[in-house]
């Protein structure tokens, strides 16, 4: 009798980018167990669990299930074979009520609606079944996904991270199904990088850095510390040369601040906290925490749903882009596809978005001075060493470190006074990571005030003056990098409170809310 | 005219304005369900109608030329639904090629089946017959048992399922083991299907006759319905009895005497289509459109 | 490095001119195949259409006086699909335009004031006709698919009205009267169609160029149709762009109107049926889409179209294929322009022996 059900070996995965994700990894899941995946963002959890899925294919490696190899073309393959996942975001039709979503694509002599309340019975999963999936909260359409996947005989199930959205009521009862469906000998992966979570629910543990197994253990024999040490645990750190902070007036001050995600939920709750001109203010943390609509509420491109954002001095808050950089506001947004360039327009035409109504670029007929826009963008190009085949090439021609190279130096040309950098170093090679970095600290050091938001817990520890660390829309503790030792930032970043830890006794989770 | 007279006149006539509109409209929303959109209806209409009549009076077989309609327009939601679900064309430009392509085809075929310019009338043997005694078109009845069975279709049974999953998140569909290309396709057949049987009686039915402006805007405010339908097949069939009714009165009251005196026809022609902007531009807010329409699905 | 990828890029767009050529070479075949079951002969009806668009002076000034109008209302779809708009509501501004020049034919005026007084009612006209669309569209979120298709039947049936109702030449009933001799544009090659509407048509497409390229708004235009987020972000507000380019696209289509009346022979007027001006508005977007919808793509895709109108003219007198088929072949080209990668999939299917999709 083989109790190992699920077999990995050696998976490598390049993406088309070239982006390697996974390293060569090898994953062992023994039938009828919870077996917790664990990683910061980046390290190959969520692309492993893809393949294993049938949403991706690897670039290298095999899969046994049940001893037996694998080659899943699609999802709907894997599923055949018993494998389902629940992603972070469902794979539910919002339009569609519980029953639907549950019998979709099966033929109508395969739809019972006796067979789905009998399977609630059993499991304790219970949902209504003719609501509309938009009307039900996230837990709800969670649960919904898991009977979607039980009702067609799913016997390793795949949850992505499932207690980002959850109230902690909600996970609970989560936890609570999980062991049940353990009970009646269901295999579970869970991926996640909350070490209560982990801690809680599992019964063996692989830990994931960088596209690397770093760690496999009992969960009975881990400890949180141990946990978090294995999870960020560094490697070499590039070492950059900073000078102690000068900080001056505090330039940007968010009060009380409140903003909704895109389903219409909490994603910032009630922050508070000043940048101060001079130094770099860095926010740490797992994403899908509340950073985004952080940074796009400060940025006026998210309403703020209560609270102040105060800039220079001015309550800003609500006011468009335009009005804010008027003021001394740059914005590095985190995806600079989406944002912060224009990829078909040409390097000279993204070089001025955002200034393009400048006066220096104007001629009389409201016509853009093109002699004067090349040069500035030739400044750019040699300022920020930026390697372009010239102005007149499209954005979409620069490899991906010098588009960012490419926005981040017509953020700096606009001479701001308080610059937001969301993920600036993301997708970029050494060099240009380096180089990015290097020129926030020269930023901070010409006294200008640095919002820092990074995944990338290095980038954090080398820049920040002072830096936060965020969970769940709220910060877990303020505090300067070199008061905190990696297992207390993992620690923070899995969603235990600073004073929590700072405490002899044994670490206990939050409540949020 | 006694009132009585008046009023019977009025029904008829809204049972004949809204028969094109609710085919094409049910049709499309058929398709858009699906994800797909075609704003080729003017164009399938059009060429339907035109073979349509070419296949009625050739044999002297209205069924003939009604079926001729039907499988125009299938075989023009084939090429639409390969080029937009299969090789992830864009959806309005394919669309609009098939309107012009239309407005050409049919003046050119015009011209080359019977040597005139710009107008035919075909033999009375190709004329759809009205029901006895209701003086009403077979079509009309048949219309109303479409966009009932195809509201059932949609709403009752694991394929209208499957239809309406495609249009709303792919993925979901997809990983389910749904092959959302192939839906996709089917969903637009049968959609420009249904606007081919609207072509058809329009141009052996109802006008009886086949021109180049035989749909006269009509495709377009199927377009129109099907929003103000919020994208369902009954309610597609009520506003097309509003829609119907309102092109009827106004074409009645346009002829009044009274008011010929005053207003011309040819000013008061434009009111079906003011009507239609008044329609749906006040409906912001309230319809919602499948998540997914008009956007090519890829697969990662 | 750098260099390899720039010319990647300069590969795209030549296989966008040859994907386009593709396209063009598909609606000929299908048409010939038409004809041929119409009864014709293909091969003879596309002889006669070459020879009676280029083949001497004469017709290749009826080509280009084609051509004119047809470049302004390309533009409108242009400038449309800049922003990220479908407007195809050319057709419609151009027979307000044409209006617009009607009712200044019909004041009493100083003869040298005639012809820019009808250029800037005319222009305005349209431009009215297409904020309308614009205005649905961003007020009251109006697919301007559906309002500027209505807006085209609205404005066909009121500028009808005004032909007979309002502004009925009194000499001849099946047109209205006539621009006066000193509004009309010169006819730049005597015995011919071809007037300075040519030259108008031309400098607003070159105006339409600087302002989509060398102008702010034109900048903010591009931004938002390509990335309406990164233009919210750069501050743009893209409500405002969109309403812009639906205002730019109906002064075009306006100017195409007036330039009918102001400057074709014979009739400069509005004829019966408005026949003299049907269609032009969307053969503009047949012109628009070979154009890549760039400005100066329209001009070559515009004297294309141009010399199959005038060459189907000889096709009809040679060899009786009526006029109408250049439409049908237009829209087959819009149906195979809509292929993404027409290229790659021939060539995949020439690999693989069938068509492949993945």
């Amino acid at each position: 009798m083989n109790d190992i059900i699920v077999q990995m070996k050696n998976i490598v995965k390049v993406y088309p980018d070239g982006t390697v994700a996974l390293r060569g990894v090898d994953l062992e899941v023994r039938r009828g167990e919870i077996h917790g995946l664990l990683g910061e963002n980046g390290a190959g959890k969520t692309t492993l669990m893809k393949i294993l899925s049938g949403l991706l294919r690897p670039t290298s490696g095999e899969i046994y299930i049940a001893g037996k190899r694998v080659h899943f073309k699609s999802a709907s393959e894997a599923l055949k074979h018993g494998i389902g996942m629940v992603h972070q975001h469902l794979a539910l039709v919002p339009a569609f009520t519980a029953y639907e979503n549950i019998i979709l694509g099966l033929p109508s002599r395969e739809a019972s609606r006796k067979k789905i309340e009998k399977l609630m019975e059993e499991t304790g999963l219970k949902v209504p079944l003719d609501a509309l999936v938009e009307d039900l909260p996230f837990g709800v359409r969670q649960r919904i996904e898991i009977i979607k996947m039980l009702y067609r005989n799913v016997d390793i199930l795949i949850l992505d991270e499932p207690t980002t959205n959850l109230t902690p009521i909600e996970t609970r009862e989560l936890f609570h199904t999980l062991k049940e469906l353990k009970k009646r000998g269901k295999t579970i992966i869970f991926i996640t990088h909350k070490l209560r979570e982990v801690l809680e629910v599992t019964d063996r543990i692989t830990v994931l850095r960088r596209g690397r197994v770093v760690g496999r253990t009992e969960t009975a024999k881990a400890t949180p510390e141990m946990l978090a040490k294995m999870m960020v645990g560094r490697e070499v750190v590039m070492k950059i040369e900073k000078k102690p902070a000068k900080p001056g007036e505090p330039v940007l001050i968010v009060k009380d601040l409140w903003v909704k995600n895109d389903l219409g939920e909490w994603a910032v709750k009630g922050l508070s906290f000043a940048v101060y001109s001079g130094e770099i203010f860095g926010i740490a943390g797992v994403e899908g925490n509340g950073q985004t609509e952080l940074v796009e509420a400060i940025t006026g491109l998210r309403r703020v749903e209560k609270g102040q954002v105060i800039l220079m001095g001015k309550d800003v808050t609500n006011k468009s882009p335009g009005e804010l950089y008027r003021l001394g506001l740059s914005h590095i947004p985190e995806d600079r596809h989406k944002l912060g360039l224009v990829l078909d327009m040409t390097v000279s035409e993204n070089s001025i978005l955002g200034i393009h109504r400048l006066k220096k670029f104007l001629g009389s007929l409201l016509n853009l001075k093109w002699g004067v826009i090349d040069r500035h963008a030739r400044d750019i190009i040699e300022r920020f060493e930026i390697v372009a085949p010239g102005t007149k090439a499209p954005a979409r021609s620069l490899s991906g470190g010098n588009q960012q190279k490419l926005v981040v130096g017509r953020e700096l040309s606009k001479s701001p006074r308080v610059i937001v950098a969301a993920q600036p170093t993301r997708g970029l090679d050494v060099a240009a990571t380096e180089y990015i970095r290097k020129l926030l600290i020269k930023m901070r050091d010409e006294g200008k005030a640095v919002l820092l938001v990074s995944a990338d817990l290095d980038e954090i520890l080398q820049l920040s003056d002072r830096m936060a660390v965020m969970y769940e829309g709220e910060f877990m503790g303020i505090a300067k990098p070199e008061e905190l030792t990696e297992e207390r930032i993992g620690l923070m970043m899995g969603g235990y409170k600073m004073e929590q830890i700072s405490s002899k006794t044994s670490p206990q989770p939050v409540e949020s809310r | 005219m006694s009132e009585l007279g008046m009023i019977i006149d009025i029904i008829e006539g809204t049972t004949y304005a809204m028969t094109p509109l609710v085919l094409a409209a049910v049709g499309e929303i058929f398709n858009e369900r699906a994800g797909i959109v075609n704003i080729g209806l003017e164009g399938i209409m059009l060429l339907s109608g035109f073979m349509a009549v070419v296949a009625a009076e050739a044999t002297l077989n209205p069924l003939v030329g009604v079926l001729a309609g039907i499988a125009t327009g299938a075989f023009i939601g084939l090429i639409h639904g390969y080029i937009t679900a299969y090789l992830k064309g864009d959806h309005i430009i394919s669309g609009l090629g098939i309107n012009l392509f239309a407005l050409g085809g049919v003046a050119f075929g015009i011209e080359a089946v019977w040597g005139v310019r710009g107008y035919h009338t075909p033999p009375d043997a190709a004329k759809v017959p009205d029901i006895p005694v209701v003086n009403i078109s077979p079509i009309f009845i048949a219309m109303i048992l479409i966009a009932i069975g195809t509201h059932y279709l949609l709403y009752r049974t694991s394929m209208g399922l499957k239809v309406r999953a495609v249009g709303e998140n792919p993925e979901a569909a997809d990983v389910v083991g749904v092959n959302v290309e192939r839906v996709q396709l089917l969903a637009t057949i049968y959609g420009a299907a249904l606007t081919g049987l609207a072509g058809a009686f329009l141009s052996i039915d109802w006008l009886t006759a086949i021109t180049k402006e035989l749909p006269a805007g009509r495709g377009f405010i199927a377009l129109a319905l099907v929003n103000f339908a919020n994208w369902s097949p009954l309610l597609a069939l009520g506003g097309g009895l509003l829609f119907g009714f309102f092109w009827t009165l106004g074409e009645w009251i346009k002829n009044m005497a009274a008011v010929k005196a005053v207003i011309p026809v040819t000013l008061m022609n434009t009111i079906p289509y003011i009507a239609t902007l008044a329609v749906v531009a006040g409906l912001i807010g309230k319809s919602r459109p499948p998540r997914y329409v008009g956007r090519p699905y890829k697969r990662e | 490095m750098p260099g390899s990828r720039f010319w990647i890029v300069l590969k795209e767009e030549l296989g966008r001119l040859a994907e386009i050529l593709i396209a063009v070479l598909v609606g000929f075949v299908i048409a010939g195949i038409l004809m041929w079951l119409g009864g014709y002969d293909p091969i003879a009806a596309y002889i006669a259409m070459f020879e009676f668009s280029f083949s001497d002076p004469y017709y290749l000034a009826t080509t280009l006086s084609f051509a004119a109008p047809i470049m302004l209302t390309a533009i409108t779809f242009a400038v449309g699909v800049r922003a990220g708009l479908f407007n195809i509501g050319a057709e419609g501004q151009l027979y307000m335009g044409a209006l617009g020049a009607v009712i200044v034919a019909s004041w009493a005026l100083p003869g040298p004031l005639y012809l820019p007084l009808a250029i800037i009612v005319g222009s305005l006209m349209g431009a009215v006709w297409g904020l309308a669309a614009g205005l649905l569209k961003v007020y009251r979120e109006v697919n301007e698919v559906v309002s500027t298709i209505m807006l085209n039947w609205i404005a066909f049936w009121v500028v009808e009205y005004a032909r007979v109702y309002i502004y009925p030449n009194p000499i001849d009933a099946s047109k209205t009267i006539s621009m006066p001799p000193a509004g009309r544009l010169p006819i730049l090659i005597k015995g011919t169609e071809l007037s300075a509407s040519l030259i108008v048509s031309l400098v607003f497409v070159g105006i339409a160029f600087y302002l989509l390229w060398y102008m702010v708004l034109g900048y903010e235009i591009r931004a938002t149709g390509l990335n309406p987020s990164a233009a919210r972000y750069g501050g743009i507000n893209p409500k405002k762009a969109m309403l812009w380019a639906f205002i730019i696209g109906g002064i075009a289509s306006g100017l195409a109107g007036v330039c009918e009346i102001a400057g074709r022979p014979p009739s400069y007027a509005i004829t019966t049926g408005l026949s003299n001006l049907m269609g032009l508005g969307f053969d503009g977007i047949t012109v628009s889409l070979l154009g890549a919808n760039h400005p100066f793509g329209i001009i070559p895709a515009a004297i294309f179209i141009g010399a199959l109108y005038s060459g189907a003219r000889g096709m009809q007198i040679v060899t009786g294929v009526p006029l109408e088929m250049v439409k049908a072949v237009q829209g087959i080209i819009i149906i195979a322009l809509a292929v993404p990668g027409i290229i790659r999939l021939i060539r995949s299917k020439i690999r693989r022996g069938g068509v492949k999709v993945v």
